[in-house]
């Protein structure tokens, strides 16, 4: 069976910090990681590879340096690595970043079909989650997000649990399939030696637009119907009252609460009238 | 103005300002002059040929260039605009997806209604629903007097279950029936699942997650902000050339509308012909309202939120009196789930869920970056902490410095003192 685990190189967002002065944000330094949703998909991958046969392939689209991120996948057990790289795809947004993944499974549909597809949930950096969902459908793809567990492959089908609102349900769906996967799916497994170096040896095949074919006009910042007018800072919320208690504690904490009983009586009061509602404690 | 080593001027990015949408790559005619690393531009200085092409393409006056140039670069022209007017004409009306769950319309639809209704009236527009399912005229009705004028319903068995390839090609067939110039749906997991599916048939715009939806008047153009970078910047999109423009919103970001149960509105039903093959098939359901409890941090008026700062389990029900006297209930920041002190359904941020309540208590929270995006709309915000200087210190509307062993249970104290009288007025 042919897998492929879509990833994305990402700006580690925990290391994000924001300037208090300036109230920007400080990215000098920030390093790039594999999206963790993504790792996840590529370790399920390997395991549906490991326990019914076949390879994993990783797919990313970005610039020359996401090849960091491969080479970790590859270490995780995929067998083989393609960077989407081109000016052509610059700009793209999920709409276009889809298409492009898409072409590169039609050409591996080519000369090794694809069983397969599966995706992060969604990236940290963006949190939009339209990539997966739009792959399957450039695709005509079984499209099965929020995956929480894999139950079985078999005969043409695929058997899935996955979160939907309000709990988790069962679900079989025809092959080829796209899955999105939640981190709990499975947790990701720590490279091995040599592992690790194959890693770092493999080649990574490079592709560009030309290479995937395609219709040009769906590339990159054409084929993007979104476009960013404008920029600003969030409304400070801030420029509330401190209270210290360190030094009188209780005259401090007596205080706070005459200054918030006082100016915010209609929000308590709103508040304890839906006491005892629909989101009451049952413990 | 800086300059490379043979004494070109060249564009210099100011990474701070950069949002990493690409627009100078695309841009940019030499091929090995920029990239893109760690979500920002860089322009390689000896590379660069000083065209200033990149400074013309970029949205957020991220890049420097100061150099006079002959011939002044025309602003690209949106590509295929021609085409583009085309099919944006003849597009009108707000349209709303409406969830259905166990027969009722999901609150997120009517919060998008009435989000709908102000969007349609800048417009001098209709609101429109687009309703899926089986035996859902009640919920049509409920449509109506949350501000929906028409109502387009596609009535059958087969909408029973929702299946994503099954319900994509139905709105999508709606839109294109109905061309509405908006989308609207609310960014639970069926509305991420759906939208994706719903854009990529129509060549659409989609913006994810917005928390603010407005009209630019003079273009017609839905203008959706969203926060971006963990909310450290506010991005606003549009959608130049492609009808409809989807949005989808996360619940309790919108106001609910008050509801008029005397409103007239249309109800139309749309045959959409023949149902997608080879659909998945739902062999089992499992609820989860009993989980853990029966807690849901979203719904909960008040929210206790315990941080690394009070990741200590032997006082983890000092921290539920005080959530349990005001009605509310408790919720974490993600190490304290890491920890193992509170299960990962409590967790708020990012990763976790996004809450909106009236009143939210964070106790030792410090407030990274992705714990903020998942609480920035509540309402009023308390802080303790022994660091003033914490990011959640500096957005908290209250902020009290100092150890919460010594302060929560001064405050339970304080409240419980209170409470008589205020139960009192507004009973």
């Amino acid at each position: 069976m042919h897998i492929v685990a879509c990833i994305k190189q990402v700006p580690d967002t925990t290391q994000v910090k924001i300037d208090p002065e300036t109230n920007t944000l400080v990215r000098a330094g920030v390093e790039s990681i594999c999206n963790p949703y993504d790792l996840v998909a590529v370790e399920a991958g390997v395991r549906v590879a490991e326990k019914y046969g076949g390879k994993v392939t990783v797919i990313t689209m970005g610039p020359p340096q996401a090849d960091s991120a491969l080479r970790q996948c590859l270490s995780l057990g995929a067998s083989e690595a393609i960077l989407l790289s081109d000016r052509a795809f610059a700009g793209s947004d999920t709409l276009a970043t889809s298409y492009t993944l898409a072409q590169a499974v039609n050409k591996l549909n080519a000369t090794e079909p694809v069983s397969l597809v599966i995706c992060g949930k969604q990236a940290i950096d963006g949190d939009t989650a339209q990539t997966g969902p739009g792959l399957a459908t450039w695709m005509d793809y079984t499209q099965l997000t929020y995956v929480v567990e894999i139950i079985e492959v078999a005969d043409g089908f695929i058997t899935v649990k996955r979160e939907v609102e309000g709990g988790t349900e069962v679900i079989r769906g025809k092959l080829p399939a796209l899955l999105t996967v939640e981190l709990e799916l499975n947790p990701v497994r720590y490279a091995t030696l040599p592992e690790l170096v194959r890693s770092l040896r493999q080649e990574i095949k490079v592709l560009g637009a030309k290479d995937i074919g395609g219709e040009p006009e769906r590339y990159g910042l054409k084929g993007s119907p979104t476009s960013v007018k404008q920029i600003f800072a969030p409304p400070p919320h801030g420029g509330g009252k401190v209270f210290e208690t360190a030094s009188d504690s209780d005259k401090v904490i007596e205080d706070f609460l005459s200054t918030f009983f006082e100016k915010e009586s209609s929000i308590l009061s709103e508040v304890l009238s839906s006491d005892g509602s629909d989101h009451a404690q049952e413990q | 103005m800086p300059k490379n080593s043979k004494g070109r001027e060249i564009a210099e990015i100011i990474p701070a300002k950069c949002i990493g949408c690409e627009r100078c790559l695309a841009a940019c005619p030499v091929p090995e002059a920029m990239t893109m690393e760690g979500g920002v531009a860089i322009i390689f200085p000896e590379v660069c040929i000083g065209c200033g092409r990149c400074f013309d393409a970029c949205p957020t006056e991220a890049i420097i260039f100061e150099r006079v140039r002959k011939k002044k670069a025309a602003k690209p022209e949106a590509a295929g605009a021609a085409e583009a007017a085309a099919s944006v004409d003849g597009h009108k009306g707000v349209a709303v997806f409406i969830e259905v769950y166990q027969g009722h319309g999901a609150e997120v639809s009517w919060e998008l209604m009435g989000k709908a209704r102000e969007l349609a009236d800048k417009l001098g527009t209709q609101v429109l629903g687009f309703l899926l399912g089986h035996n859902v005229k009640p919920v049509a009705e409920e449509a109506i007097a949350h501000g929906c004028d028409t109502v387009y319903m596609a009535d059958s068995p087969a909408f029973q279950v929702y299946l994503s390839k099954l319900y994509g090609r139905a709105v999508a067939k709606m839109c294109q029936q109905v061309k509405p110039e908006i989308l609207l749906l609310g960014a639970t997991a069926m509305g991420r699942d759906l939208s994706g599916v719903v854009a990529t048939i129509l060549h659409a715009g989609l913006t994810a997650d917005c928390t603010g939806l407005d009209i630019d008047m003079e273009k017609r153009l839905l203008l959706m902000t969203r926060p971006t970078f963990g909310g450290s910047i506010m991005a606003t999109i549009v959608c130049q050339n492609q009808r409809p423009q989807m949005s989808t919103v996360r619940p309790r970001v919108m106001k609910l509308p008050r509801r008029d149960p005397g409103r007239k509105g249309e109800i139309r039903t749309l045959d959409l012909g023949a149902q997608a093959d080879s659909l998945p098939q739902v062999i089992e359901f499992m609820p989860k309202a009993h989980e853990v409890g029966g807690v849901d941090i979203t719904k909960a008026p008040v929210l206790v939120v315990v941080g690394k700062g009070a990741c200590d389990s032997r006082h983890l029900p000092m921290l539920e009196d005080l959530a349990r006297l005001l009605g509310g209930a408790v919720g974490c920041s993600r190490a304290v789930v890491q920890a193992g002190m509170l299960p990962y359904v409590r967790q708020v941020g990012q990763t976790g869920k996004t809450v909106a309540p009236s009143i939210y208590i964070g106790v030792g929270v410090s407030g990274a970056v992705q714990h903020l995006v998942g609480m920035q709309g509540s309402d009023r915000i308390i802080a303790i902490n022994t660091d003033p200087h914490a990011p959640m210190m500096q957005i908290a509307d209250y902020a009290l410095v100092g150890d919460y062993l010594e302060v929560v249970p001064r405050l339970i104290k304080g409240i419980e003192a209170r409470l008589p009288s205020l139960k009192g007025v507004s009973s």
